[in-house]
């Protein structure tokens, strides 16, 4: 008689497999960054460097400024662990439990959202907010209610923007010697302007063309929507994200973008392209939109949040002093995580019954509410508001 | 679509590995030890120690729900009640009988002639008589299913197998094609059903070669290819599939009886031969098994014995770093003593070394097991439910539903045992219920 070991049911894992598991999508999450990278090292390096407006340091600063990023958060998580986890006294013991919650992760999403020639404080800054504020007194890695990323670089675009301009720091660095329209991203021309014409809205930086490829002003690397569809296709082949979350976002955004300028007397496509070309919206929509610890986990969930991101995104564009929407709403999401996965869970399992379908009525006025909302507010700063009927504009 | 996409997933079978030796048939092991437990209610002993009895020969009656006899799988004398291993992972009290080797038959198994004759009922009396009960891994009495009030149109024969390791209904069928479509007809006739289909998984494509020449005999009988997926052997799946109809409780409500194909070469000997339910086929495999294969063996037989005939333990084998699975290893039990004992339901025992253990991360959050889950549950919500004991939510989230198909752990790429809490959060509602 010999006695054996003890287990749960099943004794087959997917897991046993090493090409499978929590390391592979993290890893192939990194992967699906190099793109973005990539264009943010052409756009603010090479290509100024090509130009002769930057030194061989400065061409390669996109990159070691981005890498810094996930240094820096890597340190603030490793202090962490050194102060409050008794374990942790070699480094090999350290360096295993930071792979193990993917510490240098947020670092490298704060620092791909700012802008070129942050000061390096401000930087330091943003990841302990992120880090430490919002991943780690929380729990650390999979306890996170708020996406680190995000909530670092809100905190930096509350406090320290005037920090960042007055210290150079620049939305695109090829532009920067263009007096008319450095600093100023499309969407805050949207947020100053009252009149929606193209003429004001994309001629300044080109053609829509430069929006897809990315070469117009914004934050280091969120800027190219091609970049964003490479990693996007990556992702979702690899399973790392669900395809449908960002294609809901991106269709709701546009949707409701398209009904805005039909509204206001622009009836032509280029309105909505706009609109979700710009603002960092196809960063947002395929990077933190899908992040897994901060979102709800079942597929309708999923569905539900996406599209509450894309009408609080357009509603937060046309209120509000801050014309970043994608930030802002990802992260009051973040707050409804919870209950939308409560909720979601309980109809998807149940259908349609009795017992649900006040939940999902709830939901679907909720949405169609505030969709209303934002088509009301952006009616109301537009001047040539024309396909409203005159007592909904009377709102406001 | 995407709310409820999942139908399964493809899981390596490792079936190759028990099926390249031939069906080994032991009929005749020293001892045999007949628990007093089918499914969860005790069964009452008619026999004493000292009594002799024949193969056949009632020893114990289970009683309340699916009343039914069960028999003695060897000649011999009854020398002592003891508590031995079971497949539901507790010690059980078993009559241990000690072969004679003399293979005396009881007086009630003989050659049925009028086989033609027997009415439908008559053959659901001889099903309750033979203790005939699902070989497929729930021990449900077969009798009861063709009791049901809603007209049958369909008897399905479950041939499946989508537990990987397990080639012993697949070892069976290929050795007694005959007599699993008799065996079907049989049923078709129990329960007045026009139309029989035998499902099984398309790369078992020895199944379709066997039977399909053999069809011709049994008009009304049909083929029918699943998917190679998992959980593809699931009762309701394969009655959406074939019937079109979806269910709550039981696939009658579909107009669908399922049965395992064992079960239905059981029956055929039953019918004819008025053999009662005595054998039944297991597999002795995984990694941890010299040369693993299938043993056709009186029930009661000492798996011990089957695996010293496997030819052992492979070398070097630390048990305490190796699981002994009773039951297929999506589904089964750990089993911490290698003392089991062949009962009904066991359609295999698996040992297999296990795998390195890593350190995994936090739960990530992908939400891969509500994706995958057959019956669209949300484990995590249910496991956060759990956890604050709120069975109320535990409720809402229809854990109930949860058939422990395993496909969440199993999926799960930061190791949860998830599962698991599932099926506690289930055993919490059945108590607090």
């Amino acid at each position: 008689m010999a006695r054996f070991a003890n287990g749960k049911a099943p004794f087959l894992r997917k897991t046993d497999d090493l090409t499978y598991g929590t390391q592979v999508i993290m890893r192939d999450f990194l992967i699906g960054l190099i793109p973005l990278i990539l264009f943010a090292w052409y756009k603010n390096g090479i290509k100024v460097y090509v130009e002769g407006n930057a030194t061989l340091l400065e061409m390669f600063y996109p990159i070691i400024f981005i890498m810094l990023g996930g240094l820096i958060s890597m340190v603030i998580e490793g202090l962490f662990f050194i102060i409050t986890d008794k374990e942790v006294r070699t480094l090999k013991v350290m360096m295993k439990k930071l792979q193990l919650s993917y510490a240098m992760i947020p670092g490298i999403l704060l620092a791909m959202i700012l802008p070129l020639y942050t000061p390096i404080w401000v930087l330091i800054f943003g990841c302990i907010m992120a880090t430490f504020v919002t991943k780690l007194l929380f729990g650390g890695f999979g306890y996170n209610i708020f996406n680190p990323a995000l909530i670092g670089y809100v905190a930096i675009a509350f406090t320290l923007m005037g920090v960042i301009n007055k210290a150079g720091g620049v939305l695109n660095g090829s532009e920067v010697l263009i007096d008319a329209i450095a600093g100023a991203t499309p969407l805050s021309t949207l947020s100053t302007t009252n009149l929606l014409s193209y003429q004001t809205l994309v001629a300044p930086y080109g053609s829509l063309w430069n929006f897809f490829i990315g070469t117009i002003p914004g934050a280091l690397a969120e800027t190219s929507a091609l970049a964003c569809i490479i990693s996007f296709v990556w992702l979702s082949a690899r399973k790392v994200i669900k395809w449908f979350v960002p294609v809901i976002y991106i269709g709701t955004v546009f949707g409701l973008s398209w009904l805005i300028g039909i509204f206001n007397g622009q009836a032509g496509i280029w309105f909505p392209t706009f609109s979700i070309l710009s603002g960092g919206l196809m960063f947002g929509a395929v990077f933190m939109a899908t992040e897994p610890v901060t979102t709800p986990k079942n597929p309708l969930g999923k569905i539900v949040f996406a599209l509450f991101l894309g009408v609080f995104t357009v509603l937060f564009r046309f209120i509000g002093q801050y014309p970043e929407g994608v930030a802002t709403s990802i992260i009051f999401m973040n707050i409804f995580t919870m209950p939308i996965d409560k909720w979601t869970s309980v109809i998807r399992t149940q259908g349609v019954t009795k017992k649900t379908i006040i939940k999902i009525i709830i939901l679907a006025i909720l949405i169609i509410a505030i969709a209303t909302y934002a088509l009301i507010k952006a009616n109301s700063i537009y001047s040539a508001s024309i396909g409203l009927p005159l007592y909904i504009g009377g709102w406001n | 679509m995407i709310i409820h996409k999942a139908k399964g997933i493809w899981i390596d079978g490792k079936k190759t590995m028990s099926k390249t030796l031939p069906m080994h048939e032991y009929l005749n092991p020293p001892f045999v030890y007949i628990p007093l437990l089918q499914q969860a209610s005790p069964l009452k002993r008619i026999v004493e120690i000292g009594d002799k009895v024949a193969i056949g020969q009632t020893v114990a009656l289970r009683e309340g729900f699916g009343a039914m006899p069960i028999h003695a799988s060897v000649s011999g004398t009854v020398t002592a009640i003891k508590k031995v291993w079971h497949a539901s992972g507790r010690m059980v009290e078993a009559i241990e009988i000690q072969n004679d080797f003399q293979n005396r038959m009881d007086e009630s198994i003989h050659v049925q002639t009028d086989v033609s004759l027997l009415s439908r009922n008559d053959l659901v009396i001889k099903m309750q008589q033979a203790g005939l009960s699902g070989l497929g891994g729930a021990g449900f009495p077969t009798y009861i299913k063709y009791q049901a009030k809603c007209p049958i149109d369909v008897v399905i024969i479950n041939a499946v197998e989508c537990e990987p390791y397990l080639t012993c209904d697949y070892m069976l069928i290929n050795s007694y094609p005959e007599k699993l479509l008799k065996g079907l007809s049989y049923f078709m006739r129990a329960a007045d059903a026009k139309k029989g289909v035998v499902a099984f998984k398309a790369y078992n494509t020895h199944i379709k070669e066997s039977l399909e020449p053999l069809l011709l005999n049994y008009p009304g009988i049909e083929l029918y290819e699943v998917k190679d997926i998992y959980p593809a052997g699931w009762e309701k799946y394969i009655v959406q599939k074939i019937t079109k109809k979806s269910y709550s409780g039981l696939p009658a409500e579909a107009g669908a009886i399922v049965d395992n194909s064992a079960t239905a070469i059981v029956f055929a000997d039953v019918v004819e031969k008025n053999i009662p339910l005595i054998s039944r086929v297991i597999t002795i495999s995984g990694e941890g098994i010299k040369n693993p294969q299938n043993f056709y063996v009186p029930l009661g037989t000492l798996v011990k014995e089957l695996i010293l005939l496997a030819g052992g333990y492979i070398e070097g084998l630390d048990p305490t770093k190796a699981w002994y699975i009773a039951g297929g290893p999506m589904t089964g039990r750990a089993i911490l003593i290698d003392d089991l004992i062949v009962n009904d339901t066991l359609g295999s025992v698996i040992v297999k070394p296990m795998p390195e253990e890593l350190k995994h991360p936090a739960c990530l959050g992908c939400g891969k097991c509500a994706d995958l889950c057959p019956v669209y549950l949300t484990p995590t919500e249910i496991q956060r439910a759990f956890e604050s004991k709120d069975t109320k939510a535990i409720k809402e989230l229809n854990a109930q539903k949860c058939m422990q198909c395993g496909l969440c752990s199993y999926v799960c790429p930061s190791h949860i045992e998830i599962a698991d809490y599932v099926a506690r959060a289930k055993e919490l509602l059945r108590k607090g219920a």
